[in-house]
Order: C-alpha cells, then sequence, then structure tokens
C-alpha cells in the first residue's frame, strides 16, 4: 500500500453550539496554532501551501476565499478556498504533495453556524429555482423523502434509526471537544417533534461552531518530524446529478463510486474485512446507515440485524462514529468532514482517550455536503 | 495572552447585516418548451434519449448519461406513481406549521416532479400509490411549477 503523504499535525477550536466570543478568524487563529504546534512545524517558514474550504453565504460575505489567509499564516503564500467539504480540501492537499508542487500543506474548514440567522432560507436558496423553490417548503423535507424512501426499500424502521441517534450521542459522551452528548433513552429519541415524518427532529444534527486545521507532508518530510505520521491510504470523491427529479432516492452512487476510488487506491478488496472502523455522514441519523450501505460495510439485508446486535457500537466488531458524529459534535457545515477526520487520526495514534480503540490499523473517513447536494468525498488512513 | 472572560457583555460585540439578493434565471430551450405546454395545452413535457432509452421528466436540452443533444418531446401524461414523499411540519424559516403538507416525489417515466399531494389524509399516503396532477384553470396558469395545483389520487 502506497505511503507518500501524511497527516502530521492536526488542531481545532471547539465544538460548541455558540462561540459568542471569539470571531471566525480567532476561531481558525487558535486551531491552526494547535495544529502547527501538534505538527511542530513554522507556519511561515516551513507551510508551502494552503487550502480551505468555505461557502459565501454560509460565511456571510462574498468573495469570502479573500478573508482566509492571514489567521492560518499564508499571507503571500500559495493558497486557495474551495467550496466543498473540508475532506474535499484535504485531497486537494494531498494532490498537492503527490503531485510534488509542494511538501509540506495545510488545510483549514471551520463554521461559525451560530451567527447564521436564516440557515433553512440559504439551503433553500440552493434548490432549483424554477421546479422546486417556488413551494417554500423547509428544505428538511429533502431529506424526510429520502429517509423514507430508504426505509422502504432497506426495511428499515424510525426506531432503527433512533438507535443510531442514541449510539452516537452516547459516544459523544466520552468525548470532550462534542457537546452533544447524552444518555437517551430510546422512547426520549423517538417522542420527539416530525420535522419531514419520517423524519424527526432528534434524528438532525444540531448546529455547532468550531475551526479544524489539518497538515500533511511528504513521505521525507513526514518521517523527520516527531510526530507519529498517518498516512494516507486512498482518497475518492464524486458528485452526482444534482436534480432531484432524476435522484435515485433510495441509494447513495456517489458514495459508493467515491468509496470505490479510494479502495482501489488503498488496495483495499473486502472493506468489510480490512476496516477497523469507520467516521461516515450522520448530519441525519439515516444517513448513517444509507452510508455504511453504500460504502460496503454492510450489505442492506444485514443491516437491522446489525443494528439489533449493536455491531456498530464503540466495543461492537465495526465501531462507527466513535467521536460522537454529527449528532454527538454537531453540524459543523463544511467541517463536518474534518471533524471525522481528526477522530480517525486520534484513533490511529492512540490519542482517543477513553473512547480509544486497541491498536486500531485503517480507518474510513466519509463526508457529505449536506441537502440538497449529492457530493461524498472518502479518505482512508492507516498508522504507522 | 488574550481571555474571552475578560469581555465586557454590555459592550458592542456583534454586527447584523443583510442583503437583498434578487436574480433573474433563464428557464433554458428545455426548460421553457415545459412550462409554455403546461400553460397552454396542460400537459407534462419530457424528453426522450433513444440511446439510453430513457424519458427524462422534467425534459433537459441533453441526455446527462451520455450528452447527446436532445430534441424528441414527449406528452407523459398526468399521472404517475409516488415514489417516496414525506410530511413537512416546517414552515420555511422553520417555524412550526399550522398545516403539515404532504411532499412527494411523483415518479413519471424516468425522472419525475416534487409536488404537494392533497384530497387524501396524510396517513393514509403511501409509497406506490398511483396520483394524476390537478391543473389549474386555464386562464390562471402563468407558465409555473404552481400551474399544478398538487397531485391528487386517482382509479
Ligand atoms: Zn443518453
Amino acid at each position: 500500500m502506497e505511503r507518500e503523504v501524511a497527516i502530521v499535525g492536526v488542531g481545532w477550536e471547539g465544538f460548541q453550539p455558540t462561540t459568542p466570543h471569539y470571531s471566525y478568524k480567532e476561531l481558525i487563529y487558535q486551531a491552526a496554532q494547535k495544529a502547527y504546534h501538534n505538527a511542530n512545524v513554522d507556519p511561515r517558514k516551513d507551510i508551502q501551501s494552503f487550502v480551505t474550504v468555505a461557502e459565501d453565504f454560509i460565511e456571510g460575505t462574498s468573495i469570502f476565499d479573500e478573508y482566509t489567509p492571514d489567521q492560518l499564516g499564508a499571507v503571500l503564500k500559495p493558497m486557495h478556498t474551495i467550496t466543498g467539504d473540508g475532506l474535499h480540501g484535504l485531497i486537494t492537499a494531498y494532490l498537492m504533495i503527490r503531485s510534488g508542487i509542494c511538501k509540506i500543506a495545510a488545510v483549514e474548514a471551520h463554521s461559525k453556524a451560530s451567527n447564521i440567522k436564516t440557515l433553512s432560507q440559504i439551503t433553500h436558496y440552493a434548490l432549483d429555482p424554477m421546479l422546486n423553490r417556488p413551494f417554500e417548503f423547509h428544505p428538511d423535507f429533502i431529506a424526510g423523502l429520502e429517509m423514507a424512501r430508504f426505509l422502504h426499500e432497506a426495511h428499515i424502521t424510525p426506531e432503527d434509526c433512533a438507535l443510531v441517534v442514541q449510539k452516537n450521542r452516547r459516544n459523544a459522551l466520552e468525548n470532550p471537544s462534542a457537546p452533544y452528548g447524552f444518555d437517551y433513552r430510546l422512547e426520549e429519541i423517538q417522542d420527539c417533534q416530525p420535522v419531514a415524518y419520517p423524519l424527526l427532529e432528534s434524528h438532525i444534527a444540531q448546529p455547532a461552531d468550531g475551526a479544524i486545521v489539518v497538515v500533511l507532508a511528504s513521505r521525507e518530510i513526514a518521517e523527520s518530524l516527531t510526530v507519529e505520521p498517518i498516512w494516507i491510504l486512498g482518497v475518492g470523491w464524486c458528485n452526482d446529478m444534482y436534480n432531484l427529479e432524476y435522484r435515485d432516492w433510495g441509494h447513495l452512487p456517489y458514495v459508493t463510486k467515491a468509496a470505490q476510488m479510494a479502495y482501489h487506491q488503498a488496495q483495499i478488496q473486502t472493506p468489510s474485512k480490512k476496516i477497523d472502523f469507520a467516521e461516515v455522514d450522520d448530519l441525519y441519523a439515516y444517513r448513517e446507515l444509507m452510508s455504511l450501505v453504500a460504502l460496503g460495510l454492510i450489505s442492506k439485508h444485514e443491516l437491522p440485524d446489525a443494528l439489533k446486535m449493536g455491531k456498530f457500537h464503540s466495543t461492537g466488531q465495526l465501531p462507527i462514529n466513535l467521536s460522537g458524529g454529527s449528532l454527538g459534535m454537531g453540524n459543523l457545515l463544511e467541517a463536518n468532514g474534518l471533524a471525522k477526520l481528526v477522530e480517525a487520526v486520534l484513533q490511529l495514534r492512540g490519542q482517543a482517550g477513553k473512547r480509544q480503540l486497541s491498536f486500531p490499523h485503517i480507518g474510513l473517513v466519509q463526508s457529505w455536503r449536506g441537502i440538497p447536494t449529492s457530493s461524498a468525498a472518502v479518505v482512508i488512513l492507516a498508522s504507522s | 495572552m488574550f481571555s474571552p472572560f475578560s469581555i465586557n457583555f454590555e459592550s458592542p460585540t456583534q454586527w447584523h447585516g443583510d442583503l437583498p439578493v434578487t436574480s433573474r434565471y433563464t428557464a433554458g430551450i428545455a426548460l421553457e418548451r415545459f412550462f409554455i405546454a403546461l400553460r397552454d395545452e396542460g400537459k407534462i413535457l419530457g424528453i426522450r434519449c433513444s440511446r439510453c432509452s430513457k424519458t427524462y421528466v422534467p425534459p433537459t436540452l441533453f441526455c446527462p448519461q451520455c450528452l447527446t443533444e436532445l430534441q424528441e418531446f414527449v406528452d407523459v401524461g398526468l399521472h404517475g406513481e409516488i415514489y417516496t414523499y414525506t410530511i413537512s411540519y416546517r414552515n420555511l424559516d422553520g417555524s412550526l406549521s399550522n398545516a403539515p403538507q404532504v411532499i412527494a416525489f411523483i415518479k413519471i417515466a424516468d425522472g419525475g416532479i416534487i409536488h404537494k399531494i392533497e384530497g387524501i389524509p396524510p396517513h393514509q399516503v403511501f409509497i406506490g400509490m398511483k396520483v394524476a396532477a390537478v391543473l389549474k384553470p386555464t386562464a390562471e396558469r402563468s407558465g409555473s411549477i404552481l400551474d399544478i395545483c398538487a397531485f391528487k389520487p386517482f382509479g
């Protein structure tokens, strides 16, 4: 398996439902300082290229990419911003190192969700203006449609989705960075308000603020640094058609394609045997189950039993979202992928505290940009 | 070194901003035909890709699978089947709505339409249900997806 690019530093600030004291720049600055300290690098001297991810409407500022260099130490250095999840940004930095353009790069993603006063309207504005927007539906109807079709096809019940909520929010209790840890009884989860039947309020990840910075390095640099490198074995990304009308509502073919690309590069033939743990999209509880199927980590017909047997619990055969996932850490918007990546790095380094697995070798991270997107990224990591 | 605890909570720490965003969207050749047919003839149009044996609803000028330019518009009728549905309890701003709304993806040919389901209690709706479009009277139609009032069960 290839070991050409490694993650050599991670830093994050948060995560919290609100951060009234810090501006987004200060959040990023804090996360960056921690990441550079973690990697033991000097950003002004050592880091050769920077990538950030952001979306103008979410930031509340046009041409937001102009606002990103100073807090990262990227002034007058190669840097660019992409609209994508943090994992897309990470893959971009990975590709720059693989191509030889630079040897050490930093990636940043953040969320200042508490400053967004009209998130549902921003999501609504992402829909087709003529076919979908005229109804003025709350955009979570899209998750409701997807969940209903998936439950129908996979013979999954809303109770199975409640098990995902219970697991992830319990996992979050062991993660000091996760603000939404709670030990719920299943009835408490199921008695929640419906938002878009069968989707309940309790199935939805609540917004959170935070910033994450990751430092990547080529093999020669990684091996010279003091920190244990976590190797990137494979990366994949994929988008489906954006039209809701042409969509395959019961499956996530774009997640499957992104995963296959990453598995191929990592030379993984049977992912369910090779992957020790995974951090997957759970912005809505049903999405965790859909993603696991799409990633080839479980088949649709094995899923109901696996859930009841606790296969995905922290002590199960295939722990999923040990970090607490987005249900436990909060919806960090474009930073969701990197929040999950941080967990994978900590697990593989053996630094995950009370939630540490015993000697995991390979972890998978997958992210989705949320409704209404059909956008997936997958990264496979390995310990040294 | 700074500390968040040094903040004076009475001091101006926030600024509120907004932006009026108004845009014009071009329907394009395929969707313009779709909306005009709906308005003037009360028809739902799709478009056929003979290479992929697919009929796209709503129509598109090109096949997203094989990228062939498409020309064969077809009348796909006003009937479809509920492929998936949801009951929305929220208004666009997130507030609770007074009247829960059934929203469905109605499969028509190899595509379909996202629309409201009416004329049936929400708990009686099911995946696979046959539904038909109910159109506004001709004089009230404007060439919009809202020229269809809703889909209702039939048969
Ligand atoms: Zn075609």
